[in-house]
C-alpha cells in the first residue's frame, strides 16, 4: 500500500471551499443560494455576493438543528425562497455543520419539487484546497444539465492547474506565510517612470482571476497611457478571451476589453480567458520566449506567480497582487517590486466597468510632473 | 440490478451472525455477495474470513495512505466480498461522519456494491445519528429487515427501528426472529410482524453451533453445512433472494408492545 506523501500542514487561514462553491454558483448565473448551516457561516462573502445580484440566504441551523437535524428548516427556506424571489435557478450549499450530521440536501428538493433547476452542492470547509468547492459545484451543475461535459472537463483541468500554482508559489506553498503589505507604491512608481523615461522596452501583462481584472486592468491601462506619453515601447498581453468560460466570465472579459479599447489601449496578445489565469501565464511565457525575451521590464498584474520565470528572469519585474500572503513567495521567485492592492476583490463585485486602483492612480499622479 | 439489504435490530441480537450466514448461504447458491460492516466493532465479516480481521476503511484513512480497492475489499468464503468500515475509538470524533465518508470512498474506489447480486449492510444496533442511516439516505439500501427475539427489549428496539424507517419512508421487507428461547416466541414475533404490516420471514432457533463455529472463525454454513440450523439460514437466504413484498411499517405504541410480550 503506497503511503500518501503527507503534505505539510498549513497554518495560515486560506480561502474556504464553501465560499468557492458560492462564487462558482454566481458564475453559473444562479439567482438564489441557500446555505444549509449556521447563520454566520460565510457571512462576509454572502454579503459581498449580493453586490453581484445573487441572493444568499441561510437555514440558520442552531444547537437544536445540530442535534435534531435541519431537514425541516431546509424545506421551509426552500419554499420561502421560491415564493419570495421567484428564482430561475437555485443553489443549495452544504456547510461543515450540516454535512457532519449527515443532512441530505436532495431530500428537501424531493419534498418541495421546485419546477426550476436546483444545484445541490454537498460541500464543507474541511478540504485542503478550496478548488474542491468549485469542482463539487460544477459536478452538480453538470448533473443538473446546466453545463456541458466538455465545459466541466475544461474547468476541472484548469482547477487542477490553479491548485498546482498555489502549491508551487502561492498560498499553499509553505507551512506558514507571513502577511506583508509589499513595497511602497510611490517609490515603485518612481522607478517604473524612470525606466519608461529612459525609453526602456516593457511588457504589460494582465493575468487576473475573473472579476478581479476590473481593477487590475486599471494598472495595465495606466502603464499603457504613460508609456505612450513617455515614448516607451510597450507590449500589452491580457487574459481577456471572451469566448471561453462560464457566462459571467465571458461577459466580464468583453466589458473590460471594450473599455480598454475605448480608452486607447490595444491588446497585442490575448493569452486566455478570465478563468484561465492558471494556464494563461504559460502562453504569455511562450510568446515572450518567441518575441520579447530581451525586453527590459515587465509589469504583471493579478496572479503574477502563475507566470513561469523562464523568459522573464532577466527583466526588472513589477508585480501587483491582491494577497498580502503572496508578497514573500513573489519576492522569493525573483520579482523585484511587489505591491498589494488591499481589499481589491470586494470593490470588483457588482460592477461592469474598470475601477481605479491605488497603483494606477499613483502612476497617473506622478506622471503629471514628468 | 442487485439487491441491497440492511439488517437492523438491537445490539447483540444476532445481526452479524445472521448476515454472515445468509451471505455464505447465498454464495453457496452461486450468487455474488458483498457484505459491508457498518458497525465500529467491525465484526461482520470475521466468520467469512476464517477468523481473520481485515483492516477497516477508517483505519486506513487515519493512516493517510492512498486507498485502493484491494486494501479494503477482501474475498471471504466462496468469494463473498467483505468490507469493514470501522470507526474512531469510542468517545472520540464522529463515527456517523465516518460512515458517510467511508461509503463515498468505497463507492469511488470499488465496484463491490454495484457489480454483485446481493449487498448486505450490517448496521450497528443503535442508529444514534444521521451518519448511521447514510446508506439508506444515499439510496444504497433498497430493502430493510428487522431482526428480533420475542422478548420485550429487542421488540422495543425493533419497533423503534420501524419508527425510523417510517420516518424515512423506507419499506420493510420482513421480520426475522432470532430465538433466545423465550416462551411462545414465534407467535409473539409473528403477531408483531403482522401488526406493523409486515410478515415473519424466518424463525432461527437458538443453537449453540452458531457460537462454536463463530469461535473458530466460521459460519455454520461453512463449518456445519449439514446441520439443521444451516438449513434454516439457507431457507432464509432463499426467501430474501426471491421475495420482495415490502411496506412502510406502522410502529406499535408501547402499551400494545407490552401486552404483546405478555401472551
Ligand atoms: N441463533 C443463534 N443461536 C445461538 N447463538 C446465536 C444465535 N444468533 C446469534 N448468536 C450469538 O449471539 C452473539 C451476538 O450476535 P451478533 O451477531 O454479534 O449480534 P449483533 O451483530 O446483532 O450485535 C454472538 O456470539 C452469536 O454467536
Ligand atoms: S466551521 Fe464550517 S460551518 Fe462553521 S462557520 Fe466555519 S465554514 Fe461555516
Ligand atoms: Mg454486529
Amino acid at each position: 500500500m503506497p503511503v500518501k506523501e503527507k503534505e505539510p500542514m498549513i497554518m495560515h487561514p486560506r480561502p474556504s471551499s464553501i465560499v468557492a462553491a458560492l462564487y462558482t454558483l454566481r458564475d453559473l448565473d444562479t439567482d438564489v443560494v441557500i446555505l444549509h448551516g449556521p447563520p454566520g457561516c460565510c457571512f462576509k462573502h454572502a454579503r459581498l455576493l449580493e453586490e453581484d445580484g445573487m441572493r444568499v440566504v441561510t437555514t440558520s441551523l442552531d444547537e437544536s438543528g445540530f442535534v435534531f437535524g435541519g431537514h425541516d428548516s431546509l424545506v421551509e427556506v426552500l419554499e420561502k425562497v421560491i415564493r419570495r424571489f421567484n428564482p430561475k435557478r437555485i443553489g443549495i450549499v452544504g456547510t461543515c455543520a450540516s454535512m457532519i450530521i449527515g443532512e441530505e440536501l436532495h431530500e428537501a428538493v424531493m419534498d418541495v419539487q421546485p419546477d426550476v433547476p436546483v444545484i445541490e452542492v454537498e460541500v464543507h470547509a474541511g478540504y485542503r484546497d478550496n478548488t474542491k468547492g468549485v469542482i463539487i459545484a460544477l459536478e452538480s451543475a453538470l448533473a443538473a444539465g446546466i453545463i456541458s461535459e466538455a465545459e466541466f472537463e475544461r474547468q476541472k483541468s484548469l482547477l487542477k492547474e490553479a491548485t498546482m500554482v498555489e502549491k508551487r508559489h502561492g498560498a499553499a506553498s509553505k507551512e506558514y506565510l507571513e502577511p506583508n503589505r509589499g513595497d511602497l507604491k510611490f517609490k515603485v512608481a518612481g522607478r517604473l517612470l524612470e525606466l519608461m523615461k529612459q525609453g526602456k522596452r516593457g511588457l504589460n501583462i494582465l493575468n487576473a482571476k475573473k472579476e478581479t481584472a476590473f481593477m487590475f486592468a486599471d494598472i495595465n491601462l495606466a502603464v499603457n497611457q504613460i508609456a505612450e506619453k513617455l515614448g516607451s515601447p510597450i507590449i500589452n498581453m491580457a487574459n481577456l478571451n471572451e469566448d471561453v468560460g462560464l457566462p459571467k466570465n465571458r461577459r466580464n472579459a468583453r466589458e473590460i476589453k471594450e473599455e480598454l479599447k475605448n480608452r486607447g489601449m490595444d491588446i497585442h496578445h490575448i493569452t486566455g480567458g478570465l478563468d484561465e489565469y492558471p494556464v494563461a501565464g504559460n502562453s504569455a511565457n511562450q510568446i515572450i520566449g518567441e518575441k520579447y525575451s530581451d525586453y527590459d521590464f515587465a509589469v504583471i498584474t493579478g496572479v503574477p506567480h502563475a507566470l513561469p520565470m523562464d523568459n522573464i528572469n532577466n527583466m526588472e519585474l513589477f508585480s501587483i497582487t491582491n494577497g498580502p500572503r503572496q508578497v514573500i513567495p513573489l519576492k522569493e521567485m525573483g520579482h523585484r517590486h511587489v505591491m498589494v492592492e488591499i481589499d481589491l476583490h470586494p470593490r470588483t463585485l457588482g460592477i461592469n466597468h474598470i475601477v481605479e486602483s491605488e497603483f494606477g492612480a499613483t502612476l497617473r499622479e506622478m506622471a503629471k510632473d514628468v | 440490478m442487485s439487491k441491497q439489504i440492511a439488517i437492523y435490530g438491537k445490539g447483540g441480537i444476532g445481526k452479524s451472525s445472521t448476515a454472515s450466514n445468509v451471505a455464505a448461504a447465498c454464495a453457496d447458491e452461486g450468487y455474488r455477495v458483498t457484505i459491508i460492516g457498518c458497525d465500529p466493532k467491525s465484526d461482520s465479516s470475521i466468520t467469512l474470513l476464517r477468523g481473520r480481521r481485515i483492516p477497516t476503511i477508517m483505519d486506513l484513512m487515519r493512516q493517510g495512505v492512498d486507498i485502493e480497492e484491494e486494501d479494503i475489499v477482501f474475498d471471504g468464503y466462496k468469494g463473498v466480498k467483505c468490507v469493514e468500515i470501522g470507526g474512531p475509538e469510542p468517545g472520540i470524533g464522529c463515527a456517523g461522519r465516518g460512515i458517510i465518508v467511508a461509503i463515498s470512498l468505497l463507492k469511488k474506489t470499488s465496484k463491490a456494491i454495484e457489480d454483485t447480486d446481493l449487498v448486505i449492510y450490517d448496521v450497528p444496533g443503535d442508529i444514534v445519528c444521521g451518519g448511521f442511516v447514510a446508506p439508506v439516505k444515499k439510496g444504497l439500501v433498497s430493502e430493510a429487515y428487522v431482526l428480533t427475539s420475542g422478548e420485550y427489549m429487542p421488540l422495543y428496539a425493533a419497533n423503534n427501528i420501524c419508527k425510523g424507517l417510517s420516518r424515512l419512508e423506507m419499506p420493510l421487507n420482513g421480520v426475522i426472529c432470532n430465538s433466545r428461547g423465550a416462551p411462545n416466541e414465534e407467535n409473539i414475533v409473528s403477531e408483531f410482524a403482522k401488526e406493523i404490516g409486515s410478515q415473519l420471514l424466518a424463525f432461527i432457533p437458538k443453537d449453540v453451533l452458531v457460537q462454536t463455529c463463530e469461535r473458530e472463525g466460521f459460519s455454520v454454513i461453512e463449518k456445519e453445512p449439514g446441520s439443521a440450523i444451516a438449513a434454516v439460514y439457507r431457507k432464509l437466504a432463499r426467501s430474501i433472494m426471491t421475495k420482495s413484498d415490502a411496506r412502510v411499517p406502522e410502529p406499535l405504541d408501547d402499551a400494545r408492545l407490552r401486552e404483546l410480550t405478555k401472551i
